[in-house]
């Protein structure tokens, strides 16, 4: 897979068509959409429209995928700022100030920053992708399952600076998190786990309708508690973040954009990972971290760079060896043998003219998508503005279609309603809840990494430091459990989470 | 109990038992215990990592001795009004199945507004009867979302 500037302008000739500019477009609105409604994830959408794209010419169809996927990496964060309704795990970071940030009457500013953040870092990660994927390709496959542990463990470490002054706290919400992903069969070896011999557990409990409940359903008990007349008690104060509010993003999207873009090259880093990192760099390198998780904005340009960068990254094993990195690009790569060709080495060589027509696609939808989304900003943030006693069931009916259509069974439904129960006890103990997330999203692919890397050393620890990558990630995540619990130990104050949203 | 102490005493007790019954649990796991990393291992290891965290906070906060911040729990209209929302809710979700999403929908989202506003009859029945509508002709005949459809499946 060489670069050419020809082969890369023939691609922006090829995608500026009429035809291809109108499918682009359509793709990123449907995929704007797919992203705000719950049930549907950026993996379900393109599956759902796939065979509609058969009536289109193959370059047209792809590139109307491609548009779908952004757009859904995009939408999902609307309902995380607005009312607190992260869809994926991956918008669960831009909940936490995105959120703040809307409470505060600045839901315009926490969406119109996600949108820019959102095209930067995207851009970003396209020019990554356009001039240096050969190059990246090579470290996906540096990492093997020791790296991938240590990765995974250092993102697990991440919860100390999550928990804020409550450490305690952050470490029981994440042995929580840990337990409710160990319930039912273990994914390599099928031991059932923790089930209480209750058979609906032995399918395990999903994390979005832990997510769900944690985050949706308890919002809406506290408001409903207080017998809110409106979901916020401010009024929305300007539509659009301030030039100084952009710059002051400025470093955080190029940040940003560089841990989504190279965390994302990697099979299995999710925007889940990715973002949560991003936020927690952003946090540390910030002169007033206390700002974080009271509506910083920087809080929200940083997981929105990170998630539509890692999205960027994605395309780089998908193109050069045919590896999708998660479920939609899985999806996305059955549209492209569904057309007849081969994601892998040979398809630059095979078809280039198609690949870079999407490439270049992929610029051009980064603008649509500013273009369409940020005159939107307004249109979601008034959703605000509807009285809460009809806006809260309608969030709590958002939240049982999106538990429910994960995996179509009533027991997911309970499980949304029973995290329901515990982030509203969590929140009013003063429990951060961020910790128990990422330890949900992590713990499977920890496990399993654990195991894969256990056997590769027939049973020693050592292949964790042993290994340069491997070492280097446990060092990171050592060094930051180590300055944790130094801290904890100097600190004498009650455990209350200080610079947690949620409570 | 609106202090935070006690609370933390209780929340910490708790969750110490809850750790306790992980790791007896764990124990009852079966597997092949010479794999390189057996079935009960992780589970064990998180158990006792809940059992530590919970007598850790329980611990803290006996020997805390500083100003004791107030939680601030509901007064008791606010119990009942999330008591009736939590019920009106596990009704939908127990109601899905037999009556079928649209309709469930329709009745939950009508109750709910309407018990939360109760000037509002009529807009809550708007909004049930609007959800029912999206419900059916967006999220199952367009989407073809596999919800249940209750007697309109008939």
């Amino acid at each position: 897979m060489l670069f050419s500037w020809d082969l890369l302008l023939t691609g922006f000739a090829d995608a500026l068509t009429w035809t291809n500019l109108l499918w682009a477009m359509v793709g990123c609105l449907v995929g704007t959409l797919i992203g705000v409604l719950p049930g549907i994830g950026p993996s379900a959408g393109i599956a759902i429209l796939l065979p509609m794209t058969t009536m289109i010419p193959p370059t047209s169809g792809i590139i109307m995928m491609a548009a779908i996927y952004y757009g859904a990496m995009y939408g999902g964060s609307t309902t995380a700022i607005v009312v607190n309704i992260p869809g994926e795990a991956s918008s669960v970071p831009t909940a936490i100030d995105g959120y703040e940030m809307a409470k505060q009457g600045r839901a315009g500013a926490a969406l119109g920053i996600s949108a820019i953040s959102s095209f930067v870092a995207g851009t970003l990660g396209l020019v990554g992708l356009t001039f240096f994927a050969p190059l990246l390709a090579n470290v996906a496959l540096a990492f093997g399952p020791p790296e991938y542990f240590a990765l995974m463990f250092m993102g697990l470490s991440l919860v100390i600076s999550l928990s804020g002054r409550a450490l305690l706290k952050g470490m029981i919400a994440t042995s929580i998190g840990l337990l409710s992903s160990l319930i039912g069969q273990n994914p390599l070896t099928g031991a059932i786990r923790l089930t209480f011999g209750i058979v609906d557990l032995m399918a395990g409990l999903n994390f979005i309708s832990i997510i769900i409940g944690l985050f949706a359903v308890s919002e809406v008990m506290i408001n409903v508690e207080r017998a809110a007349t409106h979901i916020y008690g401010t009024k929305i104060r300007g539509w659009m973040p301030t030039w100084a509010e952009i710059r002051q993003c400025g470093p955080t999207m190029v940040r940003s954009s560089g841990i989504g873009f190279f965390l994302g090259l990697l099979p299995g880093c999710a925007p889940a990972v990715t973002t949560f990192i991003a936020y927690d760099v952003e946090k540390r390198v910030s002169k007033t971290p206390e700002r974080f998780g009271k509506g910083a904005i920087e809080g929200v340009a940083a997981p929105e760079g990170a998630n539509n960068a890692t999205s960027s990254a994605g395309f780089v094993p998908l193109f050069a060896f045919g590896l999708p990195t998660g479920p939609a690009l899985a999806v996305l790569m059955g549209g492209l043998m569904m057309y007849g060709l081969q994601p892998g080495p040979m398809l630059f060589q095979t078809n280039p003219k198609f690949v870079w027509a999407v490439i270049a696609s992929m610029y051009i939808g980064n603008v649509i998508l500013l273009v369409l989304n940020l005159p939107l900003v307004g249109f979601w943030a008034r959703i605000a503005l509807i009285p809460f006693p009809i806006l809260g069931p309608l969030i709590i009916l958002c939240s049982v279609i999106g538990a429910y259509s994960i995996r179509f069974m009533l027991f997911d439904v309970w499980v949304a309603l029973l995290f329901g129960g515990i982030g509203y006890l969590m929140r009013k103990l003063h429990f951060p809840i961020a910790p128990l997330v990422l330890a949900t999203v992590l713990a499977q692919m920890l496990e399993t990494s654990l195991q894969q890397s256990l056997l590769i050393s027939q049973g020693s620890w050592l292949i964790f430091f042993n290994r340069p990558i491997a070492g280097f990630f446990m060092a990171l995540a050592l060094a930051s459990i180590g300055r944790g619990i130094w801290l904890q130990v100097r600190s004498h104050a009650p455990e209350i989470a200080i610079d947690d949203a949620d409570g | 109990m609106r202090s935070q102490r006690k609370c933390d005493l209780a929340a910490g007790a708790f969750i110490a038992l809850l750790g306790a019954v992980v790791i007896l649990a764990a124990s009852q796991i079966r597997g092949d215990v010479e794999e390189r990393l057996p079935p009960r291992t992780l589970p064990y290891a998180v158990g006792f990592m809940t059992l530590a965290g919970g007598l850790g906070l329980a611990v803290k906060s006996l020997r805390f001795r500083g100003e004791d911040p107030e939680i601030r729990w509901p007064e008791k209209d606010g119990w009942v009004r999330i008591g009736v929302n939590l019920l009106l809710l596990a009704l939908f979700t127990a109601l899905m199945d037999p009556l079928g999403m649209p309709i469930a929908t329709g009745m939950y989202v009508a109750g709910a507004v309407w018990y939360l506003d109760r000037e509002r009859i009529l807009g809550a029945l708007l909004a049930g009867a609007a959800s029912g509508v999206v419900v059916y002709y967006v999220f199952i005949r367009l989407l073809e979302l596999t919800f249940p459809l209750g007697p309109l499946g008939r």
